[in-house]
């Protein structure tokens, strides 16, 4: 059975304290120095392909914002355009007859017929 | 020698290194790592109870001082920065562990037999005290690590554990009281 040591080496609480703590005060570990150098390499090249990385989403974001919005606009009035073109023949008319009055190629073509018989007869 | 011939004082020299690193020179963190780890891991092993555990974390404080070392300012002594980073990766690891740290016994220290030699019984005091220390309260046992083993004043433990110092003084004074009350055996009743 173990006894109390009344007089344990150096009888002082504080010196023995410091003492037992000091052991561990320095503990230099063999090539810990390049292990980190290594580890803060690696980390350094995460970090700037993480920035890379968010760069380039933001990027791609604002990108995609612009088109968004500047071409929301431009693609409501070019569909109103395609509509209006679709429904009206007289762009068509104008590309075979060549240049004409914009008035009268503007009015719609209520006799297709009449056209298609000025188109098929050389002398009108 | 000379006044130019002397070395830089080591906070000077610190410096020097850390604004190297700052603009990306290996070699002086290197050097900054040789210089600086030998401590810190004693002090994160004493914190934490395990080598592989300290060099980790050790390793960690050096990561995040070469992150942050554009924005240093050299306030503070790079040491008490150091062992700052470490002292919160320490609560990060109390809390990742959900547990507080203790040393790889647990069991309270046990004097030992008269009957060895002085060596014997100086190595078993040690052991003792390191196991007692391992036992006390977090803020308790920080405290008095930074006292006692890294030779910090009052004011550089209060701003290594965000605290009044006042607050460091009752943590250092309730720690002593503990490790003689756990020591007791030893020294008698406090």
């Amino acid at each position: 059975m173990n006894q109390p040591m009344s007089q344990p080496a150096g009888h002082d609480f504080d010196q023995d304290l410091a003492r037992a703590l000091a052991q561990g005060r320095d503990m230099p570990t063999p090539g810990f120095a390049d292990r980190t150098v290594q580890a803060v390499r690696a980390d350094r090249r995460q970090r700037r392909l993480i920035r890379w990385g968010s760069a380039l989403t933001t990027a791609a974001a604002c990108l995609l914002a612009a088109f968004v919005l500047t071409g929301g606009s431009d693609d409501a009035l070019a569909q109103r355009a395609r509509a209006l073109a679709a429904s009206d023949e007289s762009s068509q008319l104008n590309d075979i007859l060549g240049l004409a009055d914009e008035l009268a190629m503007l009015t719609p073509v209520v006799d297709r017929h009449t056209v298609v018989e000025a188109l098929i007869n050389p002398e009108l | 020698m000379s006044p130019e011939e002397l070395p830089p004082p080591e906070d000077e020299e610190d410096k020097r290194l850390m604004s190297l690193v700052a603009s990306g020179d290996d070699d002086a963190l290197r050097l900054l790592v040789h210089r600086h780890h030998g401590r810190l891991v004693g002090y994160l092993r004493s914190e934490v109870g395990s080598q592989a555990t300290a060099e980790e974390l050790a390793m960690e404080v050096f990561i995040r001082l070469h992150r942050a070392a554009g924005r240093w300012r050299p306030e503070a002594k790079l040491t008490t920065y150091l062992i700052h980073i470490a002292h919160n990766l320490v609560l990060n690891e109390w809390r990742r562990r959900g547990r507080k740290p203790t040393s790889a016994l647990d069991s309270a220290p046990e004097p030992g037999d008269q009957s060895h030699d002085s060596a014997r019984r100086v190595t078993e005091l040690d052991e003792a005290f390191r196991k007692a220390v391992a036992l006390l309260p977090p803020e308790q046992r920080t405290a008095i690590l930074l006292l006692v083993q890294q030779e910090m004043p009052y004011e550089e433990i209060a701003t290594v554990m965000d605290a009044p110092v006042s607050s460091v003084k009752t943590w250092i004074h309730r720690a002593r009281t503990r490790l003689r009350e756990l020591l007791k055996d030893f020294y008698g009743p406090a």
